[in-house]
């Protein structure tokens, strides 16, 4: 009987694997296999640094031709101390270059906390509670320790989840080669990799669950590889003659296309209207790509939301009544000579804690198969891990998933019964095809079924972007969003993972949800959406935030808005109620910039007509010290009509702080991205040098980040 | 071995080796998978994950062993994972009712089989290698003789062992079964 069951076993006939699934898997698989090679691990402080600093090394091609030789004698001398006996000398007697000891160092003078608790949750044989506040307490300290703790314990998750994945077989198969006298080139990385886990033995006996728990808490954000291995792999590119990386991670991604703005003359069309727009998804995307060493697609640049990625310290309204007050500054530009800034800026006013409303949260994600690398879906669950510990006991929680089926997972569920939620939320896998629009259905029916008119309802969707089962145009997807919105139910997006994002489908939904699309690639962007920015990503204090600006043609020839591209809005929009536009969170701020040209200024990028009439009657307002009128239209959050401010662009507007000093240095970037048509000879260095020197206070190390990021975009691969 | 040359390639960084090797080998991880859960629809999420690891764990594979028997044993860790996590979402679609009830017998046979396939992962290399070609990649002897550089009737023959070895293994336990159509139990 059994012989037949062994030989029914292995004759049994298979039936092909469906085209579909295959596809789905092949590129999943690549987008990890690119992850491992190329993602550079994004460090906080300024490691940083050292990254962009080989980068510039690699750039340079004389000093390049040095780094190559550096880079062979590296792997040699790896070589030779990776011999048996020498490997005990490994730890504190080679002499590298010194960017490559710096994880290393680090690992060893902080063992991993995650490391010393599976040890006890094996040795007491703890429960899973025990776990879980162990692993909470991580999370914790996450958030107490700051920024760069965070680096560390990513860099700490690493080296965790490559020991976690290792298997007995596997550490045997390693301790041979330990001995064996040919070392090949690539398992020279490892060797070295695994020479300082002095508790490797240990490893094996860690209970499936005490590394499961790890593994998916413990911030894995990059996959297995590690800096030292792509520190080893750059040098060998290097000897090829190319640079890291080699392939773009945006082929597959879906931008809007969108022309920028052009300079307008005032005399042709004297009023700008737009609406306002607070995501900042854009400015990580853009982040992604240049740490990844390439410049992003113009279309993924949205200068807005470069600018606004940034808190700015613009004035508050003087009373409640007004959400927001606008200030305007005017100064000169630093890209064109002779022409000017006009700076507006808004910031709305923040919640306090004691007046923060219930929130009615239901979470949809994305669990499809695709979700399953270590920068999506385990990342989605630290995020919420995140922000839950932002929310009051009161408010409701649901979680609801989407993959071959949507399904609930969560009913609604008060935050003070916190453990259920992280019990749900440890449990999620990713697997299986997308249908995303059934996963929409059902978050709203929870949403509904939970409503409350005095809180915030909200829906919050996570995915990486596929939405490919059901309503699969983005208008039809629109349309229910917009119908969902009117009714009182939000929708906000965080995005997820690379080489699949589908951009323009997020914006579409958050534009029409009335809500915020952030795109989340670390641990500490997830903080900074989820943690320090909670209030303005959940608490809608304005909406269908409208800006339109006329323009005094006495005083202003020309004038540009930077970025808004995607938020024009026609002229006879401004007051009619119907049109929807964004929405401006608690403690939000948002920051329009126009480039003008004063009539009479040498700046002129048009010329004046040869065969206009009299010129004498273009001077509509002589003595007019006024460059334009700016008017702001806004609805309450639950209102429906609109209300109006009003204020005077004035030749002498406000005073340029750092605040706004850096803002322009933000928008000078995000011009240049998007090919520098209209910033003049303006260099990276001299963006660089401009927020550096209006760096300002910058708790979080945001500002820091940007200066790096432009000093990489020099040299960064178009 | 040309096959060596790309695992090298991928080992190095090599994107198109890569998506070339993953192209060649869907199939053998879809029918590892398959034979281990005997349904398409889980045999093609096992797969996925499969194949995501295999990006991971590529670099630790050191040519001790065939590729394909090292393959085999990065499948069946997947699937045993796959079955390990508690809520496994995928199992939803069949309803939950339906499924618990059609699933006690169901459960031991496929239990048994896996049982089965993970011991094949502890046969002696060669019988291991000739038996996984067939049964796993779907060869022909004669295919696997070349993959493997040996002769047609040397396949034949190491293939009939290692069933040997297996039915011999399993003789003892008192298992009935007498259907067709292993996992799924449904014939």
């Amino acid at each position: 009987m059994n012989d037949k069951f062994i030989d029914d076993l292995l004759d049994q006939p298979i039936p092909d694997a469906d085209e579909n699934a295959r596809k789905i898997a092949l590129n999943a698989a690549m987008s990890e296999f690119s992850q491992g090679i190329q993602e550079p691990a994004r460090p906080i402080d300024n490691k940083q640094s050292i990254w962009s600093y080989l980068m510039s090394i690699l750039n340079n091609q004389n000093t390049g031709k040095v780094f190559a030789t550096v880079a062979v004698a590296f792997v040699a001398v790896s070589v030779a101390f990776m011999l048996p006996e020498h490997n005990e000398q490994l730890d504190h007697s080679v002499v590298l270059p010194e960017p490559v000891l710096v994880p290393q160092e680090e690992a060893q003078a902080n063992p991993p906390a995650s490391v010393i608790g599976g040890n006890e949750a094996l040795d007491d044989s703890s429960s899973d509670d025990e776990q879980e506040s162990d692993s909470k307490d991580q999370l914790e300290r996450t958030i107490l320790a700051g920024e760069t703790n965070i680096a560390r314990q990513e860099a700490e998750a690493k080296r965790e989840s490559f020991s976690a994945a290792e298997k007995p077989q596997e550490l045997k198969q390693k301790k041979a080669s330990n001995d064996a006298q040919v070392v090949r080139d690539r398992s020279i990385t490892k060797e070295y990799k695994s020479a300082p886990l002095k508790n490797r033995a240990a490893k094996p006996a860690i209970s499936p669950n005490a590394s499961k728990v790890d593994q998916s808490l413990n911030a894995p954000i990059h996959s297995g590889f590690e800096l030292l291995e792509e520190v080893v792999v750059s040098g060998n590119r290097v000897v090829e003659g190319k640079l890291v990386p080699e392939q773009r991670l945006d082929l597959n991604e879906e931008y809007a296309q969108h022309e920028e703005n052009t300079i307008k003359l005032t005399q042709e069309e004297p009023v700008s209207t737009f609406s306002i727009d607070v995501d900042t998804a854009s400015y990580s995307l853009v982040r992604n790509q240049i740490m990844n060493g390439y410049l992003p697609a113009p279309a993924a640049v949205r200068s807005e939301e470069i600018i606004n990625y940034f808190n700015y310290d613009y004035p508050l309204p003087g009373s409640k009544k007004q959400p927001f007050e606008p200030s305007i500054t005017v100064l000169d530009s630093p890209w064109n000579v002779g022409k000017k800034l006009v700076h507006i800026g808004i910031k709305g006013y923040d919640i306090e804690k004691a007046n923060v409303p219930d929130s009615n949260l239901v979470f949809l994600l994305d669990v499809s198969g695709s979700m399953s690398s270590q920068n999506k879906l385990p990342l989605v669950k630290q995020s919420i891990n995140l922000l839950l510990d932002t929310l009051k006991p009161t408010d409701t929680v649901s979680i609801v998933v989407y993959a071959g089926a949507a399904g609930t997972v969560l009913e609604p569920t008060k935050v003070k019964d916190k453990s259920k939620i992280l019990a749900a939320l440890q449990n999620l896998n990713a697997g299986g095809s997308t249908a995303g629009a059934q996963g929409i259905d059902l978050a709203y029916q929870l949403a509904e079924q939970n409503f409350a008119k005095d809180a915030v309802n909200r829906i919050i969707l996570a995915t990486d972007g596929d939405f490919n089962v059901g309503l699969q145009n983005n208008e039809a997807l629109k349309t229910l969003v917009e119908r969902k919105r009117d009714k009182g139910v939000f929708l906000s997006v965080l995005g997820f993972g690379r080489n699949n994002y589908q951009d323009d489908m997020m914006q579409t939904l958050a534009q029409n949800g009335n809500g915020v699309a952030a795109y989340i690639d670390s641990l500490s962007e997830a903080k900074k959406v989820l943690v320090d920015e909670a209030t303005s990503t959940l608490f809608t204090i304005a909406k269908d935030v409208k800006i339109q600006v006329e323009f005094n043609a006495a005083t202003v020839s020309e004038y540009r808005l930077v970025g808004y591209e995607t938020r024009h809005l026609n002229r006879e929009d401004f007051n009619n109620d119907k049109v929807d536009a964004g929405d401006i969170g608690a403690g939000h701020t948002v920051t329009a910039i126009y480039e003008i040209t004063p009539v009479g200024s040498k700046g002129a990028s048009v010329d004046e007509l040869r065969y206009a009439e009299n010129k004498q009657e273009k001077v509509l307002l002589s003595d007019s010290n006024e460059y334009g009128f700016l008017k702001i239209r806004y609805k309450l959050p639950d209102g429906n009509k609109s209300k109006l401010i009003e204020q005077a662009i004035t030749k002498k507007s406000g005073e340029a702080t750092k605040d706004i000093r850096f803002s322009i240095a933000a928008a000078g970037f995000a011009q240049k991205l998007k090919g520098g048509k209209n910033t003049g000879n303006i260099s990276y260095d001299d963006i660089a040098k401009l927020a550096r020197d209006n760096k300002g206070d910058d708790p979080f190390g945001y500002r820091s980040e940007f200066i790096q990021l432009v000093s990489m975009a020099k040299i960064a691969k178009p | 071995m040309k096959e060596d040359a790309l695992i090298k390639r991928c080992q190095r960084g090599d994107k198109a080796a890569f998506e070339q090797l993953l192209g060649l080998h869907y199939d053998t991880i879809y029918r590892f998978a398959y034979r281990w859960c005997g349904d398409q629809h889980n045999a093609q999420d096992i797969t996925q994950q499969a194949c995501m690891k295999l990006a991971r764990s590529l670099m630790q594979f050191e040519f001790k062993s065939s590729f394909t028997s090292w393959l085999y044993r990065l499948v069946t860790n997947c699937a045993k994972d796959f079955y390990k996590s508690p809520n496994q979402f995928n199992s939803r679609e069949e309803g939950v009712d339906e499924y618990q009830q059609n699933n006690d017998d169901r459960n031991d046979q496929r239990l048994y089989a896996q049982q089965i396939l993970e011991h094949i992962n502890t046969l002696q290399e060669d019988l291991k290698d000739a038996l996984i070609l067939v049964y796993g990649s779907g060869l022909s002897h004669g295919q696997a003789a070349e993959r493997l550089n040996i002769k047609e009737s040397t396949v034949s023959w190491r293939v009939h062992e290692a069933r040997k070895l297996l039915k011999q293994t399993f003789s003892t336990s008192g298992f009935h079964y007498d259907g067709i159509d292993v996992a799924r139990g449904s014939a």
